[in-house]
């Protein structure tokens, strides 16, 4: 299969500007499996860290994206956008939600870092946030299952049965096994217990996978992201800031709809040709990558994302994970933060909270045992539903 | 639906419709018996919205002309099976009524 658009390159991303967006502040709130406050509040709660940490006044925000994927669902409502400018106390902003459900938090990234590309905006404010608990689980499940082809929704299919049917195959294509699978949301849950931030502060074994419930075989609730509540915000600029971290790409592209109509059942197109697009509009590739937030809905998305985005050779990411090198003291850091299993998948949230995760690490202010050492160049992938669509966003740190 | 469409032009299948080929983005397409396939992965699914059984047994099946397919399996069938898709199922209901389709059954 080809990508059938962009045959033309890519474009130049800073389209003029001496200097690449840079994100000026970033801020979240702590990822939970229920918080009190409405979401109006818990947006409202991480745009202002956001501001907080870049020292800015909301005043010089002219540009707010809000990405959230399904409130009308979840909470009853809409027009999250509006609600939060008028929370900040703006007029005269230019303001969207932005909705590509389970990545809709990388989307309203892209949205902002295209706003201050393109000289739209010089203060734009990317805001991600869901509130799943609302709704108890069965509606939960409907609501995340009807982003399927109608095809698939027929047939009763959800987003664990996918990962399920590509964890299935990965084990029966190589010599990984059900044990190297259970690693990942291992290592995942060793990284959030040192992040204040994350859903599951707590440490788990390959044995606790093993044993816990099955879900979509050979996967168990180990290996799948909780529901989440949660917020996370990052200012981006045309101007850099002192302390702050070079955008050096933001990039997106769709897959198939139905998952079925990959030639590989191991094939994410999406995230292949978004990693693709983001490397050529960098002028950077995998090997130059020290740190990577990875969309591991699944535990087996870990790996399939690595070997689409040239982290690992393909077939050989579990490999990378049984030694070591995924961990956080390992060659290539991956969830530092925990990732989607432990931190947390607020979905509108998750994508503004890699970027988040991301610029900490850059920053190096992070405390001793939680940051990866010297880390310069970070990339976060953010996908939609099981690869309909993903964001690629690579972030370098201020020489 | 037991059939797939085949792409006029350059002979790709799909199980999912839509108005242009993935291959070669060629826009007519003819209705064809999907055959017998192979199954290239399979999952039992334990937590199932309302409406669909539980456990819900899915098989990832390979047909000729590169059309794949998620669908419900029958049991006792496993990777690298030989499987033909059998219409007239009962496999969701929702408030609408009950959605008919096909399954992923065993070639005798």
């Amino acid at each position: 299969m080809t990508a059938q658009h962009r045959d033309a390159g890519v474009p130049d991303a800073s389209l003029g500007l001496d200097d690449p967006p840079a994100i000026a502040g970033v801020g979240m709130t702590e990822f939970a499996s229920a918080d009190d406050r409405p979401l109006i509040d818990l947006l409202l709660a991480a745009a202002e860290r956001a501001l907080d940490d870049a020292e800015c006044d909301a005043s010089t925000v002219d540009s707010v994206h809000v990405g959230n994927m399904a409130a009308e669902a979840f909470n009853e409502r809409s027009g999250l956008a509006n609600a939060l400018t008028g929370s900040l106390g703006l007029t005269g902003v230019t303001a969207r939600r932005i909705e590509n459900t389970s990545a809709s938090g990388a989307s309203a990234v892209q949205s902002a870092f295209e706003a201050v590309a393109g000289g739209h905006s010089t203060h734009a404010l990317a805001v991600g946030g869901e509130k799943m608990s609302s709704a108890d689980t069965a509606t939960a499940t409907e609501i995340i299952s009807r982003i399927t082809h109608d095809r698939e929704y027929e047939q009763g299919v959800t987003l664990p049965s996918f990962g399920g049917l590509a964890a299935a195959a990965y084990l029966d294509a190589y010599d990984a096994d059900r044990r190297d699978l259970a690693r990942i949301s291992v290592k995942n849950h060793a990284n959030a217990a040192k992040n204040e931030y994350a859903q599951f502060r707590k440490r788990i074994d390959v044995d606790d996978v093993l044993d816990s419930p099955a879900v979509a075989s050979p996967l168990r609730l180990y290996d799948c992201c909780p529901t989440s509540d949660g917020a996370a915000a990052v200012l981006i600029t045309a101007e850099p800031t002192p302390n702050a971290v070079s955008v050096a790409a933001c990039e997106s592209a769709t897959g198939t709809h139905a998952v079925a109509d990959r030639t590989d059942p191991l094939e994410i197109e999406s995230v292949r040709l978004a990693g693709e697009y983001a490397y050529e509009s960098a002028g950077f590739g995998a090997e130059a990558i020290d740190v990577a937030c990875i969309h591991d809905a699944f535990s087996i998305l870990e790996w399939l994302e690595m070997e689409e985005l040239g982290l690992a050779p393909e077939g050989d990411a579990w490999r990378l994970t049984r030694d070591g090198e995924t961990a956080l003291d390992g060659a290539l850091p991956v969830n530092p933060g925990g990732g989607l299993k432990a931190r947390g998948h607020p979905l509108g949230a998750t994508g503004v909270s890699q970027v988040v995760e991301l610029v900490w690490q850059l920053r190096g202010d992070l405390p001793e045992g939680r940051g990866v050492d010297g880390a310069e160049r970070g990339l976060a992938v953010n996908v939609a539903g099981f690869g309909n669509n993903a964001v690629c966003t690579l972030l370098e740190a201020d020489a | 639906m037991t059939q797939l469409l085949e792409c006029r032009e350059c002979g790709r299948r799909t199980y999912y419709e839509k108005r242009r080929c993935l291959e070669c983005g060629g826009s007519a397409f003819d209705r064809v018996d999907a055959g017998r396939g192979e199954l290239r992965s399979v999952t039992t699914v334990h937590v199932t919205p309302e409406g669909v059984r539980e456990p819900n047994r899915l098989g990832l099946a390979a047909f000729p002309g590169g059309a794949n397919v998620v669908a419900q399996l029958d049991e006792g069938l496993s990777i690298g099976d030989a499987v033909r898709l059998q219409g007239g199922h009962d496999l969701r209901v929702t408030d609408d009524g009950t959605l008919r389709g096909a399954r992923l059954v065993a070639v005798e």
